[in-house]
């Protein structure tokens, strides 16, 4: 392989095949340590998974091993020699890329134009030489088995293509050690697929990877060796041959962690929630939402999937009367609120959980007891008159931040003062309260750990049980599959398909989700 | 904690306005004067002499107005800079209430004159208003056009139209006097039995007692009722609060009105509580003043109090220095803005600094409880 034969000593150490090692690495901010003590190895020629919950550490792990922080303590060997990386520079002078899970890549310019950008290669008089960079991206496409067009325009391309020309960027520049920060996150079943197949062709070539993911089904799959990190510790390395999902969510979390939910049949009842034909307009003129129809009856979860930025946000924020409808009908309980405010909607029993809690789910700077009723406010349990009942809401407040286990000393407290976790169950514990009939929860797992997903999860499920009708948007394929009783999938801002719960695969809607297949017909109810 | 951080609240435009004196002070010594002796002379003649007092009280009034008008609007996210055109207007509508009507009861031609003096600024607050909320435009840009608008308006009713017939022929630029009914009662008579006598003290006015009144009531409103609750969704997170039902635009019309019609009352101290008509002449600037003042109180009514209490201090301060430490007085106007300056910074301290308390004190709590559960179970 392309190593160089380390030499024979390093603290007594023979470490003849480590592409990398940290030892000891401590890494404290203000009133956190983000990594404490972590000793991690990775061999050449390997694929490394590291997998944590949010906060665990591994993005700052990550950040120093690619020079954007500097450890407090510890030190880090490549290739067996002592190094300082204090900048993303040397990082790739050692070898090290990073492929960041937001792209950063130029729409109007071509795949070649966006992997030479930064290392353009000229001739003496600063001519840019684009053949011969054109000529050098497809020789690392053909080498690596990459499917990839080095003229296309890159903001034609799908979220995989992109993720490839951010690989094949990192490549261009020589990285030996790969760092891929959640490469899944936005990408449907096949482009999976097509990634791992591109990792292994990259291992096969003696390239190095840390692959960084909380999916544990797909860290078992790809990965040789995973570490598993909880509150900046190293919880422990194992083989990916020799551990099982249940053991790492366990190592993950601290506790054993119930992957299966338990899914109690119920008879769904009447329509509550109904769309017909709903167009939406985006931001500009243009429709976002194209003659939409959907139904959803009570106690049932129905589950829209679609790759992000296909017309989910606009759906729900006409369901929920933040958005005007262009054209259509929207139902609730068979009422025409098409032209509703958002107040008379949530008024008939409808609660949303917004897809970003930071834009539209709580205001940071506010109190948790004043976030916990945003919206309930003027009911009379709250209000005297004109003026807020302080001692009934705090009543309701204490019984809220019991009943959802809501980690806070003093509700009094800003809600920016919580953990992401905690702030998702401030607005998953607000719009729960008093009944609601509809529940339009959009991306409601976003950026939540193992354990809060689970109560998520275990909420949505019974607020299914005790006779709600939930409407499901995810990008997480997983999820919709697990929850719902039927599946649309959108695409293009039309619903391409709609599938039972017992017909819908991954695989299946995948191809409707990438826009590769679509039924011709699509009912609603 | 609670206890620390409201004492650090305190202590913050304390220490501003510190280093502003510091600051200060260089200048002072690039003039040649020694800055003790000028804080010194500031200080003995602003607040051992009953006159100064009560001239700092008098000047204080229309800044409590002019400091909450400002204050109301930043608590709705918009920045009311019309403070000043709105009073021009208050005040002329409530001249013209004064000298316009005649032969009515005080009971009823006073409170007439201050619904005409509110009124007029929320009429003047409107355009831009509307502007910002149908049309987006830049309450900024807009209420900055209707101060000039208001400006010359003004010189043209006070020149032109509503000029006192009696003073044709005299260089003096004025509306006709108030009826006695339609001027604000002074509080002399009331200080009187304590001792206290003299031109400064009889210019004092219950417009004070009514400013103060104002900052305490609007402190209970924004903090205990609903609509108050709702400003705060609207200026902390107005997308959240739209998901939540809450009609942004609504509350912040609302705001912006409040704003403008306490802005209406800013010139009535010097108007219906001094001179009894409108001057071409008559004091101008207290609404951008106003500006400054709300900034030190950090948009908290009841702050705005000693906030106004300072900048009537440095004024008269200004005269003293001026007059007994031969410092022109533009070395005062210089120390307002630093001091203005460091308390901008200094929030941003202060507020950067409890953010980092309370996530700490968070942390404590979330790895405190999993210990607690493992304990229990």
């Amino acid at each position: 392989m392309g190593a160089q034969p380390p030499p024979l000593f390093f603290r007594e150490i023979i470490m003849n095949d480590l592409f990398i090692e940290l030892r000891d690495i401590t890494k404290r901010f203000p009133g956190v340590v983000a990594n404490d003590a972590v000793n991690l190895a990775v061999r050449t020629g390997e694929i490394h998974a590291i997998v944590g919950e949010n906060g665990a550490g591994k993005s700052t792990l990550m950040r120093i091993l690619y020079g954007l922080y500097q450890p407090d303590q510890g030190d880090i060997a490549v290739k067996g020699q002592t190094a300082v990386i204090d900048s993303p520079r040397r990082a790739l002078e050692l070898g090290i890329g990073m492929v960041h899970q937001h792209f950063m890549l130029i729409p109007v310019f071509t795949v070649a134009e966006n992997v030479i950008l930064g290392s353009e290669p000229a001739s003496g008089l600063g001519r840019l030489r684009m053949r011969e960079a054109r000529q050098r991206v497809a020789d690392l496409c053909r080498q690596y088995g990459f499917i990839l067009d080095p003229g296309a325009e890159v903001g034609a391309l799908s979220v995989g293509e992109q993720q490839r020309v951010e690989i094949i960027k990192v490549l261009y520049r020589g990285a030996e050690l790969l760092i891929l920060d959640e490469p899944t996150a936005v990408l449907v079943p096949q482009e999976v697929e097509e990634l791992f197949h591109n990792l292994r062709r990259l291992k096969e070539q003696g390239k190095t990877i840390i692959f960084i993911s909380h999916k544990l089904d797909e860290v078992l799959e790809i990965s040789d060796q995973i570490t598993v990190l909880r509150h900046g510790r190293v919880v422990g390395t194992v083989p990916a041959a020799r551990t099982t999902k249940a053991q790492l969510a366990e190592m993950m979390v601290g506790r054993p962690v119930l992957l299966e939910l338990q899914r109690p049949s119920v008879t769904p009842g009447q329509v509550r929630l109904e769309a017909r034909r709903l167009r939406v307009p985006g931001s500009g003129k243009r429709l976002a939402v194209r003659e939409v129809s959907l139904a959803v009856r009570a106690g049932e979860v129905y589950g829209v999937a679609g790759v992000e930025g296909n017309g989910q946000t606009e759906l729900v924020e006409a369901l929920v009367g933040l958005r005007p409808i262009a054209g259509g009908q929207l139902l609730i309980d068979g009422r025409d609120v098409t032209h509703a405010t958002a107040r008379a909607i949530r008024l008939l029993g409808v609660a949303h959980i917004p897809e970003d809690r930071h834009r539209r789910g709580i205001a940071l700077p506010m109190a948790v007891w004043e976030n916990l009723i945003l919206g309930h406010h003027t009911r009379d349990e709250f209000t005297h008159g004109a003026l807020l009942d302080r001692p009934g809401i705090q009543g309701f407040v204490r019984r809220r931040v019991g009943d959802y286990d809501i980690r806070v000393a003093d509700t009094n407290a800003p809600v920016l003062a919580l953990s992401g976790g905690n702030q998702k169950k401030v607005v998953v514990a607000r719009e729960f309260s008093f009944n609601p009939q509809v529940l339009v929860a959009a991306q409601p797992t976003r950026g939540l750990d193992i354990g809060a997903t689970e109560f998520v999860m275990r909420q949505l499920l019974a607020a299914r049980s005790s006779g709600m009708a939930v409407l499901l948007i995810s990008a997480n394929l997983e999820e919709v599959l697990s929850l719902s009783d039927r599946i649309g999938v959108i695409y293009g801002g039309e619903m391409v398909a709609e599938f039972a719960r017992a017909e819908a695969t991954p695989a299946e809607l995948g191809l409707y989700m990438t826009g590769t297949k679509r039924k011709d017909e699509v009912r609603a109810g | 904690m609670k206890g620390r951080l409201l004492l650090l609240q305190v202590a913050t435009p304390v220490l501003a306005i510190f280093f502003g004196m510091l600051i200060a002070s260089v200048m002072i010594l690039a003039i040649g004067r020694n800055p003790i002796d000028v804080y010194a002379v500031m200080v003995r003649f602003s607040l051992t002499r009953t006159d100064s007092l009560f001239s700092i009280l008098f000047k204080t009034t229309p800044l409590i107005f002019a400091g909450l008008a400002v204050a109301m609007s930043f608590r709705a996210s918009l920045f009311n800079i019309g403070v000043e055109g709105q009073y021009y207007i208050g005040a002329f509508c409530a001249a013209l209430v004064g000298f316009g009507l005649r032969g009515l009861p005080a009971v009823v031609h006073l409170p007439l004159a201050l619904l005409a003096a509110a009124g007029g600024g929320m009429v003047w607050a409107l355009v831009p208003i509307a502007l910002k909320l149908r049309r987006g435009a830049h309450e900024v840009i807009t209420t900055i056009m209707m101060n000039y608008i208001a400006s010359a308006l003004l010189l043209y009713l006070i020149n032109d139209v509503f000029r006192d017939p009696t003073q044709i022929g005299t260089p003096r630029v004025r509306t006709p006097v108030v009826a006695p009914a339609a001027r604000v009662p002074s509080m002399g008579p009331l200080l009187a039995p304590l001792g206290l006598h003299g031109s400064d003290v009889e210019k004092l006015n219950l417009l004070l007692p009514l400013g103060i009144a104002v900052a305490v009531v609007l402190a209970y409103f924004l903090s205990r009722t609903r609509f108050g609750y709702e400003v705060r969704a609207v200026a902390f997170n107005p997308l959240a609060a739209e998901a939540a039902g809450i009609p942004n635009a609504r509350v912040q019309f609302g705001m912006f009105m409040l704003s403008a019609g306490i802005a209406g009352l800013v010139g009535l101290n010097d108007i219906l509580g001094f001179f009894g008509y409108l001057d071409i002449d008559f004091p101008k600037g207290l609404g951008f003043l106003g500006i400054s003042v709300a900034l030190l109180a950090k948009n908290n009514p009841l702050g705005v109090i000693p906030a106004a209490l300072l900048f009537g201090f440095l004024d008269r301060g200004a005269a003293g220095v001026q007059f007994f430490a031969r410092v022109p007085k533009e070395i005062i106007v210089i120390l307002q803005a630093i001091i203005i300056l460091a308390i901008v910074v200094a929030y941003e301290l202060l507020t950067r600094y409890v953010r980092t308390q309370r996530k700490r004190e968070a942390e404590l709590v979330v790895t405190a409880t999993p210990a607690a559960e493992t304990a229990g179970s």
